[in-house]
């Protein structure tokens, strides 16, 4: 059976009509063509497929898009205005927290959601509020140093 | 999955329930729908329907009520992990749900959720069982409730009739000079569900000695063990290395323990030793200093 829902995404709504059991990624990805999310693991462990519903980070691979229905979500397309990047994005650039980019997506918004709720955290608090968030490639220094750097232009910028 | 799949958003218990009713076990609840995705895509489970409770109000509350914090079905893990009246009552239990997965999967994942799937590796069952806590179940004869030990049946197997629902869990704040621990063993990674979980509770008379005792075990069976017969060789006794190896041992040995991915049976048994030891004496530990450590 299909459904119709609105999805709220990056402040735009989105009719679609969905089958019951699709997750919120797979729509993410699929009808609404927001590719930044990745599918990692698709078992709930490696963070890359991570957004904000409302404001909360959630595994977008383990949820059914049918419960996200009247919530607002946030992806990695809407963190940058425009094309200025969002400071954090900025930052993982400038300190090569990127390589091959597949758990960037789910890193940012894994970041975003910490500095909203810890906008000055110490370096332990960067890597328990990443734990999670799998990267095989950089060896999270340059995330980590990317986060503390986007913390304290984030807060000059206040 | 299959086509045929139907979605409601009941707005109330009555309806969810009359819904459970109609598909009987064909259906499946929708809570935080973090296992029940996986378990579908893994088609290890294809219901023909799913009830969402997310449109129920007043299943996602926390309150103090006669001594006892009632947590509702639809809290998320996350939010038992924050709270500040579970952190104040009964911290050990903010502190297992804060051991659960990790944020992502706690800020989805609910109460009611943990006790349905009755996963044997879940975190939380182990916990209410050493709290005797009790399971609020509704169906269509009304309310009623189900001790924690008695709820866990078999693996995701529970003492719930097919149309009913868990509405929330009752935890009794441990009483006066009481403390308590949790040990969650993971044999991967920090973030994986536990080899061997072990909870327990200890409250102390004012002679040392353990006028209470507790202690579940969770992750090494299908279901939380717990052995008053066990339990009552610390009770009464001040819990020296001597006492507390001999309840150790006796959950070592009645534990007929499981092999899986995280640790073989007879790995498990020893780990058993370990832990339950050292659950106690974390909450004996506890108990001894004081109120505060509840």
């Amino acid at each position: 059976m299909r459904y119709l829902v609105t999805l709220q995404v990056n402040r735009t709504s989105y009719p679609v009509e969905l089958e019951v059991g699709r997750t919120l990624l797979s729509v993410l990805r699929g009808e609404l063509g927001l590719t930044g999310s990745k599918e990692g693991c698709d078992d709930s462990e490696c963070g890359a497929c991570m957004v904000l519903i409302d404001g909360r980070p959630v595994n977008s691979c383990s949820y059914l898009a049918l419960q996200a229905a009247g919530r607002q979500i946030t992806t990695v397309e809407g963190l940058a205005s425009g094309t200025k990047l969002h400071p954090l994005q900025q930052a993982f650039l400038e300190h090569g927290a990127v390589q091959c980019g597949f758990c960037t997506p789910g890193m940012l918004i894994s970041a975003t959601a910490l500095l909203a709720a810890n906008p000055d955290p110490t370096e332990d608090e960067i890597r328990a509020g990443l734990s999670g968030n799998l990267c095989r490639c950089t060896g999270y220094v340059g995330i980590v140093a990317a986060v503390r750097s986007a913390a304290a232009e984030l807060a000059n910028a206040d | 999955m299959p086509g045929s799949l139907a979605f409601y958003h009941p707005t109330t218990l009555e309806d969810a329930i009359g819904l459970l009713g109609e598909h009987g076990d064909e259906a499946k609840v929708v809570a935080g729908a973090t296992a029940l995705t996986i378990l579908m895509r893994q088609r290890l489970v294809a219901p023909s329907a799913l009830v969402s409770l997310g449109s129920i109000p007043g299943l996602d509350r926390i309150e103090e009520v006669d001594g006892s914090l009632r947590i509702g079905a639809m809290v998320r893990h996350r939010d038992v992990e924050l709270s500040q009246i579970v952190r104040a009552r009964i911290p050990v239990l903010a502190e297992t749900f804060g051991k659960v997965a990790n944020v992502r999967v706690r800020n989805a994942a609910t109460v009611g959720g943990v006790l349905a799937e009755s996963d044997y590796a879940s975190d939380p069952p182990a916990v209410f069982v050493a709290l005797d806590a009790e399971v609020e179940v509704r169906g269509p004869n009304g309310e009623r409730t189900i001790p924690a030990r008695d709820f866990f049946v078999a693996f995701y197997e529970t003492a719930l009739e097919p149309d009913e629902i868990v509405t929330g869990i009752v935890v009794p704040v441990p009483a006066a000079g009481s403390g308590t621990s949790y040990h969650k063993f993971v044999t991967r990674s920090s973030e994986d569900r536990p080899c061997v979980g072990v909870a327990a509770l200890v409250r102390l008379a004012p002679d040392g000695s353990a006028a209470d005792l507790r202690v579940a075990v969770g992750a090494a069976a299908e279901t939380p063990q717990r052995f008053p017969d066990y339990e009552a060789l610390g009770r009464g006794h001040v819990l020296s290395d001597d006492i507390v190896g001999r309840v150790a041992d006796a959950y070592a040995g009645a534990i007929d323990t499981l092999d899986d991915m995280r640790g073989s049976a007879w790995y498990r048994t020893e780990m058993v030793r370990v832990w339950v030891r050292r659950a106690i004496e974390s909450a004996r530990d506890a108990a001894a200093s004081g109120p505060a450590a509840h």
